[in-house]
């Protein structure tokens, strides 16, 4: 039995790591005495998987995981179980049964996601040319900047890995909101967009850290998205 | 309170140190609390938390209503200093309140390379480091764990050690300061006669021209001069947590500890845990498996570590072991063993436990000839060693590591030379399985430490080994290995020198210790930050000879520095212990016959409390 299970990573704990958060999840999962799938080998452990990894110091009131459990248990009584025994820096926000189909491929949240939302706040020690700044930038087709990956420096446009952005200035800082690709396919990290906008405008207080929140993640259907949860409980 | 600010936090190695909020951590509201304790351990956040003592006065302290009791860490170097240049002091991981204010600063003292860290944490505080600079509205700090066996180095440092076991005695503290709170002095004074107790401002210390202790006394007719250590009588039945901390980063022990008993009697005269920890006390199979229980649906750990001085020895290990597997093999709950004796019954039971997974298995022989095992009264032949590492390449496993000590009282080139025989003896051993039975991959890894003589154990009148012979040594056993299946690893660091200085020293330490960390000495145990030469100007500037506490062979009627505390173990046994040491006279296991080592006659408690039986197996 498939489960897509939506939780936050609550600001509280934003610099936990991947590992850290999976290691904290498989503890959450077994106080909860929910009949979860194991692994089968010489070291089982709870048959799990999270849909998107968050870059350390992110927070997100939308990521997912797949839980497999031995038999159906009720979606409400999941949330409830797994809420009972959540540390204090996550919560379920909703859980879905993933309805499989005979001869149809296996759903991995993994693979199926195409886009995230986040919101970002970047420190500014003056903003008096922020507006004029992000006005032009906006309007450069371009955002060539560079990628580090394992193999070196790569350089690479961004903007059209940007779907979306839109942006208010307040007293000392920068808040986007935007929607960039996500996932297998074409992946964009919201450290390296926010990084890009902090070297292009004038001002940005480097000193300080950037604040960023995933919001939701995202399946393209024929060119529209769909937030995951809703593909699975609806579409899928 | 203080704001640890995301500004801070990104910039640190790992933030996860410093943010609490962890499952089962303990957060009260402070209107509604009369005792503010900051439980200290002088070490990063991941060392500390793998600390069971820990657990245990931090369970007990929270179960009170009138206390909140927080944990404090040392911050690694990145976050220290941003601490200092964002003024921030050191703070409770729970409420970030800066523990300046809080009643009570408890350090606990697992080793003494961990001494600068306590000064730097008071620092940190914006405490002074002296105890006698510190006023009546500053914090009670006291210190306790096994170091504290010997506290006189520290003895300006803290206001109060509590020695022993101290389930009972934490209560007895904290009833006792709700009378004196805010007066310091008295409550000092008061404290002292709670048993276990020791106060160092209470006393006066003398010395000889040739340095050694005149005489060590009381300053008032009312104060102990003899301080008795604690221990829990009915250890089954004592608190212990049913639930713990769960941390978010992986910290060294990540894992439940079940304390199965404590005390040993092996009588190993190396081992300053063997005889302090005395008597052998035993919790029952029952109660073990109702705690672990607990924990697990507590914790959501998947593996609980079975703990105690030599794991081997708990009376009904077998039953344990069984019922564990039965009542948790469905809910994927492992158990594991960390130390291990030296007999095929180990090897056999680590079989059981880890039907599949072949990792390391670590067999401590300590010492390679029979001679020096024999004064060191490691009850361990060659021959128990052969049976374990053929049963265990019978058993598939192919990567054995040997510990030994170098520089033990009485030993000779000769003895150094056997650990290189004996390495190979294991190596031969392997061969002898037939090739289709063993595994591929040989690997026999030697390591080897430097002997810390340390108080309360029968060589703890005998001096350290020089380090020039150090070298001496290591370079003899490294040209005595010539198998390729071996690996040597060995340290030749300084830092066994200051542990030997510090775990002997007297109150004239103290300054030392001071002038140390005013020069930047910090994380000394952390070979990244450990600084011998500063080490060395601050003996000069002290004018303290250090060779004095770690070279000196003491004679039996000297005073030494700890000789007012009362372990329960008489000296006249301790000096016996010596006395065969150096005739290579073994020792046979107190469960063989009592040796009338005292601790039964001077604590009240009784050998073997709460074991099913009392023979060795």
């Amino acid at each position: 039995m498939q489960y897509l299970i939506k939780f936050s990573k609550k600001n509280s704990i934003r610099f936990i790591g991947h590992l850290d958060l999976l290691r904290t999840i498989q503890r959450m999962i077994k106080r909860s005495g929910l009949p979860v799938e194991y692994s089968k080998g010489f070291n089982p452990h709870i048959n799990m998987s999270i849909a998107q990894p968050l870059p350390v110091g992110v927070y997100s009131s939308g990521e997912y995981m797949d839980l497999y459990f031995e038999k159906e248990v009720l979606e409400d009584h999941i949330k409830e179980k797994l809420n009972k025994s959540a540390p204090s820096g996550i919560e379920v926000l909703r859980v879905d049964r993933v309805k499989n189909v005979e001869n149809k491929k296996v759903f991995k949240s993994m693979a199926e996601i195409n886009a995230a939302k986040y919101i970002i706040n970047i420190k500014y020690k003056d903003v008096s040319e922020l507006k004029e700044n992000m006005e032009n930038l906006m309007k450069s087709e371009n955002w060539n900047t560079i990628k580090k990956t394992k193999k070196g420096e790569k350089k690479i446009d961004i903007k059209k890995l940007v779907k979306k952005l839109s942006y208010d200035i307040f007293e000392n800082r920068l808040r986007l909101e935007t929607v960039i690709s996500c996932g297998s396919v074409e992946n964009l990290s919201p450290e390296l967009l926010s990084s890009f906008i902090q070297d292009n405008t004038e001002n940005a207080d480097k000193d300080c850290f950037i604040d960023i929140m995933r919001e939701e993640v995202y399946v393209r259907r024929q060119n529209k998205l769909f937030p995951l949860y809703e593909y699975v409980s609806k579409l899928y | 309170m203080n704001t640890i600010s995301d500004d801070i936090l990104f910039k640190v190695e790992k933030p996860a140190r410093y943010i609490g909020g962890e499952m089962n951590s303990c957060v009260k509201n402070k209107d509604e609390v009369d005792i503010r304790y900051a439980f200290c351990f002088p070490d990063v956040y991941e060392v500390g938390m793998s600390y069971l003592g820990m657990k245990i006065l931090y369970y007990i302290l929270n179960e009170r209503k009138d206390t909140y009791c927080e944990r404090v860490f040392a911050p690694w170097p990145d976050m220290e200093e941003l601490m200092r240049k964002n003024n921030i002091s050191l703070y409770g991981l729970e409420s970030k309140d800066p523990i300046k204010s809080f009643d009570f600063i408890g350090f606990t003292l697992q080793y003494e390379m961990s001494y600068t860290n306590i000064l730097n944490m008071l620092n940190l505080a914006g405490l002074s480091v002296r105890a006698s600079c510190r006023g009546e509205e500053d914090p009670i700090i006291m210190c306790g764990g096994p170091c504290a066996y010997n506290p006189e180095p520290l003895f300006d440092i803290a206001d109060m050690f509590a020695l022993g076991e101290s389930e009972e005695q934490m209560n007895e503290i904290m009833d006792l300061y709700k009378k004196y709170k805010g007066r310091k002095k008295k409550f000092l004074r008061a404290v002292c006669h709670i048993e276990g107790i020791y106060v160092p401002s209470l006393y006066d210390v003398s010395y000889n021209e040739d340095g050694t202790i005149r005489e060590f006394k009381p300053l008032y007719d009312d104060v102990p001069a003899k301080i008795t250590k604690r221990i829990i009588k009915n250890f089954n039945d004592v608190v212990y947590p049913d639930k713990i901390i769960v941390p978010y980063t992986d910290i060294v022990h990540d894992r439940i500890t079940l304390e199965t008993f404590r005390g040993c009697t092996r009588g190993c005269r190396f081992c300053q845990a063997g005889i302090i920890y005395r008597p052998v006390r035993e919790k029952k199979t029952s109660k073990l498996l109702e705690i672990a229980d607990k924990l697990i649906k507590s914790t959501g750990y998947s593996e609980v570590s079975l703990t105690s001085l030599s794991i081997c020895d708990y009376s009904d290990l077998k039953n344990l072991v069984v019922n564990f597997i039965n009542e948790h093999e469905k809910d994927k709950v492992g158990l594991s063993l960390p130390s291990l004796r030296i007999d095929s019954f180990s090897v056999g039971l680590i079989n059981e436990i880890q039907k599949v997974r072949k990792t390391g298995l670590t067999f401590a022989p300590e010492a390679g000839s029979q001679r020096m095992r024999d004064v060191i009264n490691k009850g361990v032949t060659e021959k128990n060693l052969m049976d374990s590492v053929s049963s265990a390449f019978e058993s598939g496993w192919s990567t054995i590591k040997l510990y030994f000590m170098i520089g033990l009282p009485y030993e000779t080139m000769e003895d150094i030379k056997e650990i290189a025989h004996l390495s190979q003896k294991v190596v031969d051993e392997y061969f002898k399985v037939p090739k289709d039975v063993r595994k591929k991959g040989l690997k026999v890894t030697v390591s080897t430490s430097i002997f810390v003589p340390k108080p309360f154990t029968p060589f703890q009148w005998i001096s350290q080994i020089k380090v020039e012979d150090v070298k001496e040594e290591i370079r003899e056993l490294r040209s005595s290995i010539s198998s390729k299946h071996i690996v040597y690893n060995w340290h030749e660091s300084p830092l066994s020198y200051l542990e030997a200085v510090f775990a002997r020293g007297d109150r004239r330490l103290c300054e030392v210790l001071i002038k140390a960390y005013e020069k930047g000495a910090k994380f000394d145990s952390w070979s990244e930050y450990f600084n011998f030469d500063v080490w060395v100007e601050a003996f000069k500037e002290c004018n303290v000879d250090g060779d004095f506490y770690a070279y000196r062979n003491r004679s039996y009627d000297e005073i030494l520095p700890w000789d007012f505390i009362d372990v329960g173990v008489n000296k006249k046994f301790l000096i016996e212990e010596n006395e065969k040491a150096k005739r290579a006279e073994v020792t046979p296991d107190c469960r063989l016959g009592c040796k009338n080592c005292g601790v039964n006659v001077n604590l009240g408690g009784k050998c073997f409390e709460g074991a099913v039986f009392n023979k060795v197996q």
